[in-house]
């Protein structure tokens, strides 16, 4: 990894908009091939960086280089190469979409291919001659995607690129950015949704309030997808030293607080099964960093929740932040899940299924500030 | 000057002399500015979907236009009532300035049911601006034809209500009852249409554009150009009206002014010498501010691009941003002169059919209608600025030439300071073909125009975009 020079490398960025600080030393790396999610709430800064390595704000402090270039500076020789889909897609209201795509390409300097263009205008499905304010929401994205997708890029910088697809369009949207990759281009994907990410990227970063707070491989994160678990025991303490995917485990005389990736899950139920179970709450997945400094994760750790029902029912921890620690993203995947969309969390099936349920809960964490201090590498 | 300003019907009357430019002339700005509020709050939130977030709300369909008609109708009375303290206080007979302060109201009125109108007819914000600017124009010119020629076209346009009026003497009050009758018609005609058309719709569908772009369509300055090839068309044609019909009724009104004191009265108003060269002088500089507000609405349309994102997209692109602003000021500042040297040719072709001679005509005309061209330029210049200072900035050039406008054919009325009124890059230029062209001073205005567009440049390329 350190072998490789990257290809999008931002250290300490600063970008202040009047008194609003939008970018608060900001780090990044994106390695040549990779597809990197961009990952964190709205308002977290994403846009803003992506605008920034596009050279389009003029950033306060801090370095930042694309392709070894500087974005403000060398912005021209940079966007030869790169592919953009804003987030908030707006078209020329006269021109068609077919006009637009044209356009878009040529101002990159690619030559349109009729061929390679009329294969994503079908897989797409969009008609390419309504004019651009008839368009809806998800067709007005998808024009900017064939027009991102019917050139060569070496670098594809796309800002919540499907959150006006549906899930047939969001599959396409899968094929064609596997299809750029093999063809060996670069991809940074900014997302407010888990799954979405997950299923396309190679490597994470997770921002909030304009910092990177994690990044890595999906495995180095594996632990954002543990469940923390506390049980209050009847009988003595089981022996849970020997299960598999077990971490943080704290026991006192009878209680048993400790973390658990998904395939864990089955072993230590049964194990606590076998103990004799007063009371157990489950909290869903989260960020570690994030979860040393939430607030209510503090409560959490300082002592018990709240005792619950029947003994053995999985319930919801109360208070602490949904979902990623991220709170709106986890709405976000619930409403997802709810409209019986395929993205659901990997591991919300089985029987932690009831973490489910646990996103309901409001996102309590979403306003506290990271303290990176606090920040335990995983 | 009776197709320009309206006739003067009692020319013992100080206050009807005086307010001649404002009865007509200015009654259409105050059109102009209802045309712009309506639009606005109806048309343009349809476009840009604010509408339907409204709408979705517990908010009747025709809300957002009864809202509108009421804001507007609300700063048309304001002016109006701005307007009538002003005369007064100038020293003006009361009633007359009520009346003539009602006129502009009567105005604003009918302009906001033609804006209301129009802004039913199609989906394209734009489009319902021009059909609503070529209604007035219209009417503007119905007046003219009116004045000149046959008298009843005069009762045809609310714009020819203005004069006969009288406000200044033996007033017609019934005239005034005429205003809100109409306009209640054009809005009674809007809601129907309203409540007939989808949100977001025109009365006719959207016809379906072509699938691929042009190989012509493949930069910034092709596609400025692009979005401006409507605008430009329709202002080419308001060139060419405007050009043509007042240049072939200038040799008629010689004979409209054939008394002693009629001719004493326009020499004062329009500028001395000849009538006919006061009059081309008076009127080629009017069409060169109308014709500036073309350059001025390309710098807007930059603002509005920027605001929704368009700009973020074109510059993501391997399009450099010098490239892009030079675009803008490149086809605002050589639209704004094509049109000067079209509304020239147009004024020459007119005049010169009526005095019997192209070739005479054609030189001394087509020069002094591109004597203003730098004077355009500066104001063109400054409202590109604007932009490039930020998008929201994007409008400042139509302050700018409301401010001009004022001081230039009010200024002198109201006894404003002279460094205010030479503020105006407008009132340096020379009254072409009665004075001879002042050189010094078109080239100070393109140095001042030229150091406008270069600040504007250079800050452009080093602002944030968005």
């Amino acid at each position: 990894m350190a072998t490789v020079a990257p290809l999008i490398e931002i250290q300490g960025l600063v970008k202040r908009f009047g008194s609003v600080v939008a970018l608060d030393g900001l780090d990044l790396t994106v390695l040549p091939g990779e597809v990197h999610g961009f990952l964190g709430p709205n308002g977290a800064g994403k846009s803003t960086t992506l605008r920034s390595l596009l050279g389009l704000l003029r950033t306060q402090g801090g370095r930042a280089t694309v392709f070894g270039l500087d974005p403000w500076r060398d912005a021209v020789e940079i966007h030869r190469r790169v592919a953009y889909v804003p987030g908030d897609v707006s078209l020329w209201p006269n021109l068609s979409g077919g006009e637009t795509i044209d356009l878009l390409l040529r101002m990159r300097d690619v030559r349109p291919d009729p061929a390679r263009r009329a294969d994503l205008l079908e897989r797409f499905e969009l008609d390419p001659t309504k004019k651009g304010r008839a368009y809806s929401k998800g067709n007005r994205q998808k024009v900017a995607l064939v027009a991102a997708f019917a050139g060569p890029a070496d670098l594809l910088v796309l800002d919540e690129p499907t959150s006006g697809l549906d899930p047939l369009m969001e599959q396409v949207f899968n094929d064609c950015l596997a299809e750029h990759r093999a063809d060996g281009a670069t991809v940074l994907l900014s997302s407010h949704i888990l799954s979405e990410v997950e299923a396309l990227a190679d490597r994470v970063t997770i921002i909030r309030e304009g910092r990177a707070v994690e990044s890595g491989s999906l495995a180095e994160l594996r632990h954002l997808r543990r469940s923390r678990v506390h049980a209050e025991i009847t009988g003595g303490l089981p022996d849970l030293a020997g299960l598999p995917g077990l971490h943080d485990l704290a026991l006192t005389d009878h209680t048993v607080t400790c973390t658990v990736d998904p395939d864990g899950l089955p072993g230590l139920l049964t194990a606590l099964g076998a103990a004799g179970v007063r009371s157990l709450s489950s909290a869903p997945p989260r960020s570690r960093s994030c979860s040393s400094t939430c607030t209510g994760a503090r409560r959490e750790l300082a002592g018990p929740p709240r005792r619950h029902g029947a003994p053995g029912a999985v319930r919801a921890a109360p208070g602490p932040a949904a979902g990623l620690g991220l709170g709106r993203p986890a709405r976000a995947v619930l409403l997802r899940l709810g409209s019986g969309d395929r993205h659901a969390v990997p591991d919300a099936a089985g029987p932690g299924a009831g973490r489910r349920a646990d996103q309901l809960q409001p996102g309590g964490g979403g306003a506290v500030r990271p303290d990176p201090r606090r920040h335990q590498p995983g | 000057m009776v197709a320009l300003y309206g006739p003067i019907l009692d020319v013992t009357s100080l206050g009807e002399v005086a307010m001649t430019k404002a009865t007509v002339l200015y009654a259409m700005f105050v059109m102009a500015l209802a045309l712009v509020l309506v639009r606005r709050h109806t048309r343009v939130e349809e476009e840009t979907g604010r509408a339907e977030l409204l709408t979705a709300t517990r908010v009747g369909r025709e809300a957002p236009l009864a809202s509108a008609v009421l804001e507007a109708g609300l700063v048309v009375t304001t002016v109006a009532f701005l307007a009538a303290a002003g005369d007064i206080a100038g020293g003006l007979p009361v009633q007359g300035s009520v009346l003539f302060a009602a006129s502009w109201w009567g105005s604003g009125l009918v302009g906001i049911g033609l804006a209301a109108v129009a802004c039913q007819l199609t989906a394209s914000a734009r489009t319902a601006a021009f059909i609503g600017a070529a209604a007035i124009g219209a009417l503007y010119l119905l007046r003219a034809a009116g004045d000149t020629s046959a008298g009843w076209l005069s009762w045809i346009s609310p714009l020819g209500w203005n004069t006969q009026l009288r406000a200044w003497s033996d007033p017609r009050w019934g005239v005034l009852l005429l205003y809100p009758a109409i306009t209640g018609l054009l809005v009674g005609g809007a809601v129907l249409l309203r409540n007939w058309r989808d949100l977001g719709a025109g009365l006719f569908a959207d016809r379906p554009g072509p699938a691929e772009g042009s190989p012509r369509l493949r930069d910034v300055l092709a596609l400025t150009l692009k979005l401006h090839t409507a605008s430009l068309a329709a202002w080419t044609a308001v060139a060419l009206v405007l050009g043509l019909v007042f240049g072939s009724i200038v040799t008629n009104l010689g004979s409209l002014f054939d008394s002693p004191q009629a001719q004493e009265m326009l020499r004062r108003i329009g500028g001395e010498g000849a009538v006919a060269d006061a009059m081309l002088a008076a009127i080629l500089s009017v069409v060169a501010m109308v014709l500036t507000a073309f350059g001025i609405g390309v710098a807007a349309h930059g603002g509005t691009d920027e605001r929704d994102g368009r700009t973020e997209e074109v510059l993501a692109t391997a399009t450099p941003r010098s490239l892009t602003i030079a675009a803008v000021l490149a086809v605002s500042l050589l639209g704004a002169t094509w049109l000067l040297l079209v509304s020239g040719v147009a004024t020459a072709v007119g005049y010169g059919v009526q005095a019997g001679g192209l070739t005479h005509s054609l030189g001394r005309v087509v020069g002094a209608a591109l004597a203003p061209a730098p004077a355009v330029w500066v104001v063109v210049a400054l409202a590109v600025l604007g932009l490039s200072l930020g998008s929201r900035w994007a409008m400042l050039g139509w302050v700018f030439l409301a401010g001009f406008v004022t001081v230039g054919l009010v200024g002198e009325l109201l006894n404003l300071p002279t460094w205010v009124i030479e503020l105006s890059p407008y009132q340096h230029v020379a009254k072409v073909p009665v004075e001879p062209v002042d050189w010094g001073a078109e080239a100070a205005l393109t140095a001042a125009a030229l150091a406008l567009m270069a600040i504007a440049w250079w800050r452009f390329a080093r602002r944030d975009i968005g």
